[in-house]
């Protein structure tokens, strides 16, 4: 007879050895996630300790390891015998919290040459500390970490906003179909949504009182954050030096020093040949080094 | 006795359906004449028999599966009889006289597959059945149901699978849909590749000729053990009763003698989806969660983070034989040898929706580390470390955005690729981003009838606020 303890293990158990994904989230959503009770998932086994912990943002992404790109503005040694660093990793929408200790010791050795500031791309898996209801903490802690360039962290607010925007739009479909639980799940797999996202989001429906709220920062969030990046900063300085000249010398034409309507300026400064968007960051930043402001919502004026 | 067993009786039924007919209640019995209490016995046989099964259907059937469920049509059955070879009795707990293999074809809707069963079946030619507890084999290069003492097979009267002729008729798959479950395939392609080899086959000299097919879904590599007169690069073909074998976990087409090709005539290949240019093309990107369903892909491309430089990446020895990496001078095979350098990097590209196991053969490695073997050699000689070239590895490539183009295959450790080609995604940023920012303000609530004007002031309005949350 059988034992069955040498009963073959369920596929589910086979597929755990993979590795998980990394998954790609700007900072403004990985603070605002919460722990993830194991007990609210579909495949929930109550005595497998193997599983681990998680992670699901209020758009409904489940989380354990991530991967992130961004500028390391703080470093501490910290822990009693300075064997823990404390980073604060820094992406357009806000701020990573990172954590590596001995047992984390690729990280560790990366902090210990790194230069502040400097662009960092860090995998490593996210963690929750709530020692109060109201007070809650997350961070990552280190897995590897390395020096990269300024375009592979553009690539990655790309690649990440692509991916969130992806998300909040299945997210926004799921909060205007008016389903819930099981029938949103079913409705969302139909739509394409990733089993896993159509699980989250059915779990975080359930949870939050104005789902709303936060997609709607989120995507202002990312609007800035991809607004201020910057391309090809070197090779194209001379051609941005001429056209933000060019943005200028429009803006006086139309009577900038009286001021002009925002949007009669974007559209002649379009039919000219100058993008949108270009038209867009030159003006905010003629905004931000007090070049020209704002007398009234929608009226620009140049000083002088 | 019977009062007491009773219940368990009925839940069991409840549970695996007729107990009676498929062994179960005899199970049942033998476990109580061994003194196990009634309701640890129906415990054992719950895990046994039922527990979570999988549904699956012939598409999903990969190598080594375990305790799936299964519906589907037979197409073909026989038996054979197997002697027990010097007094080795059968396998264990098969039924008595059973000394019987029947195998045939499983068909349903997604494609047939070739099974065999140590039981007899519940149903001939023509019937359906369905299958708890079935498991998958590799037998002779091909994916095989396999029907084991586990298994419960029933009979099912009223199905959905399509009928007899239908199945049989074979309707023609694009090639992405090709599993390599497939019993027998038809499919319209186009051959890409196409070259002609002299091999030793049962120690005859024979030709073949092997290449790569392709329509609007995907490729796929072929293999053909007959003459293809007429059928050249370019040519768009029909092609009938071709059978389906696994070559290093990849499916490959092989047409046989009982293959039956036809060209595709001008006139009608022009109504395809495809053509030999476009199906030639340079494949694109996918996404990792896609190239990672499935159980191999043939020549795909995709485009993640590498977020880890594995060890065993870097200077390599092979055994001079074999090719085997080897450690220590010394082969797992062929003992003692002078190995031969070689480099290699082994790494986990990850795109935020799936990661895959990518090898870089030495050519690549080359490419992407920016050192020739002999430099990293230097490097190796000229540092106390013995991982010197793994860590400049690592500090040069952890990080970096690659795409990468070749095969696919899952196993239970994840998803490995060979790639054959690599290069740094040049892609437009400022593209990708423009579109962002439509598909961003696209869907704001009071988005509608809104200009720029509006939309910017929005914005400014908005920005202390993010600034003070980014903050805290």
């Amino acid at each position: 007879m059988r034992r069955t303890g040498t009963h073959s293990p369920p596929m589910e158990e086979l597929t755990l050895l993979k590795r998980e994904v990394a998954k790609r989230v700007f900072a403004k959503e990985l603070e605002a996630c919460r722990e993830l009770e194991k007990s609210s998932r579909l495949d929930f086994q109550a005595d497998d300790p193997k599983s681990p912990n998680l992670l699901i943002s209020p758009l409904g992404l489940i989380l354990h390891r991530v991967f992130i790109v961004g500028v390391i503005t703080e470093l501490d040694s910290i822990g009693t015998q300075n064997d823990m660093w404390k980073a604060r990793i820094v992406d357009p929408t806000g701020a990573f919290t990172i954590y590596a200790g001995q047992y984390q010791s690729d990280a560790s050795v990366f902090f210990s040459t790194v230069q502040i500031p400097a662009f960092i791309a860090l995998t490593g898996k996210v963690r929750i500390y709530e020692p109060e209801p109201e007070s809650v903490f997350v961070s990552i802690r280190a897995e590897e970490a390395n020096a990269v360039d300024e375009d592979i962290r553009n690539r990655w607010v790309v690649d990440t906003a692509e991916q969130t925007v992806e998300r909040l739009e299945a997210f926004s479909d799921a909060l205007a179909s008016g389903y819930r639980g099981e029938k949103l799940r079913e409705y969302l797999l139909d739509k394409g949504v990733s089993p896993e996202l159509a699980e989250g989001i059915s779990i975080i429906l359930e949870r939050e009182r104005a789902p709303q709220e936060f997609a709607k920062l989120l995507r202002a969030s990312i609007r800035e954050g991809l607004k201020s990046l910057d391309f090809d900063s070197e090779n194209t300085e001379g051609a941005n030096a001429d056209q933000k000249e060019f943005v200028l010398e429009l803006l006086k034409e139309m009577g900038g020093y009286k001021g002009v309507d925002y949007g009669a300026f974007v559209d002649a400064a379009v039919s000219r040949g100058i993008p949108e968007e270009y038209v867009e960051e030159v003006v905010r930043s003629f905004l931000e080094d007090g070049q020209c402001y704002e007398p009234r919502i929608g009226i620009i004026r140049l000083v002088g | 006795m019977d009062e007491k067993i009773a219940p368990h009786l009925e839940e069991l039924t409840r549970a695996l359906g007729d107990i009676e007919e498929t062994g179960i209640r005899a199970e049942f019995d033998k476990l109580l004449a061994y003194r196990v209490p009634p309701d640890v016995a129906k415990e054992t046989i719950l895990r046994k028999f039922g527990g979570k099964c999988k549904v699956l259907k012939v598409k999903d059937l990969s190598a080594n599966l375990k305790s799936f469920e299964i519906t589907g049509r037979i197409l073909d059955l026989g038996e054979k009889s197997i002697r027990p070879q010097n007094g080795i009795t059968p396998q264990e707990g098969v039924q008595e006289g059973s000394s019987k293999l029947y195998t045939g074809i499983l068909a349903d809707d997604t494609g047939s597959v070739s099974f065999s069963s140590w039981k007899e079946l519940p149903g001939s030619i023509g019937d359906v059945i369905s299958i708890r507890n079935a498991y998958t084999r590799i037998w002779q290069n091909r994916i095989r149901l396999s029907i084991g003492e586990h298994s419960l097979v029933s009979k099912v009267s009223d199905s959905s699978v399509p009928s007899l002729s239908e199945l049989s008729g074979n309707q023609a798959k694009k090639i992405i849909d090709i599993s390599a479950a497939d019993f027998s395939v038809k499919a319209v392609a186009s051959v890409l590749q196409l070259t002609h080899r002299e091999v030793l086959v049962k120690g005859r000299q024979s030709k073949v000729v092997s290449g790569v097919l392709g329509d609007e879904t995907g490729r796929l590599p072929f293999t053909a053990w007959i003459e293809l007169p007429g059928i050249d690069i370019g040519s768009i073909i029909l092609i009938e009763g071709a059978q389906i074998r696994v070559f290093r976990g990849m499916p490959s087409v092989n047409i046989l003698s009982s293959t039956r090709i036809s060209p595709v005539k001008p006139e009608e290949s022009e109504k395809l989806a495809f053509n030999f240019e476009s199906a030639g093309r340079d494949p694109l990107p996918l996404r990792m969660d896609e190239i990672s369903s499935r159980d191999s892909m043939f020549d795909v491309a995709a485009v993640g983070n590498l977020i880890s430089i594995r060890p065993g990446s870097g200077i390599i020895s092979r055994c001079p034989e074999c090719g085997r990496v080897i450690q220590k001078a010394s082969c797992r095979v062929h003992g003692k040898v002078e190995g031969i350098r070689d480099m290699r990097i082994k790494a986990v590209l990850d795109d935020g929706t799936g990661s895959i196991s990518v090898t870089f053969p030495r050519e690549l490695a080359e490419a992407i580390y920016g050192k020739t073997l002999e430099e990293a050699e230097q490097l190796m000689l000229s540092d106390v470390s013995k991982d010197a070239v793994y860590e400049d590895l690592r500090r040069f490539l952890t990080g970096r955005c690659l795409a990468v183009r070749g095969n696919s295959s899952k196993s239970e450790y994840g998803t490995f690729f060979t790639a054959e080609k690599v290069w740094v995604p040049d892609d437009d940023l400022a593209v990708r981003v423009v579109e962002l920012l439509h598909r961003l303000g696209q869907d704001e609530e009071d988005g509608q009838g809104i200009d720029a004007q509006d939309r910017d002031a929005q914005d400014r309005n908005s920005q202390p606020s993010n600034g003070g949350i980014d903050l805290a």
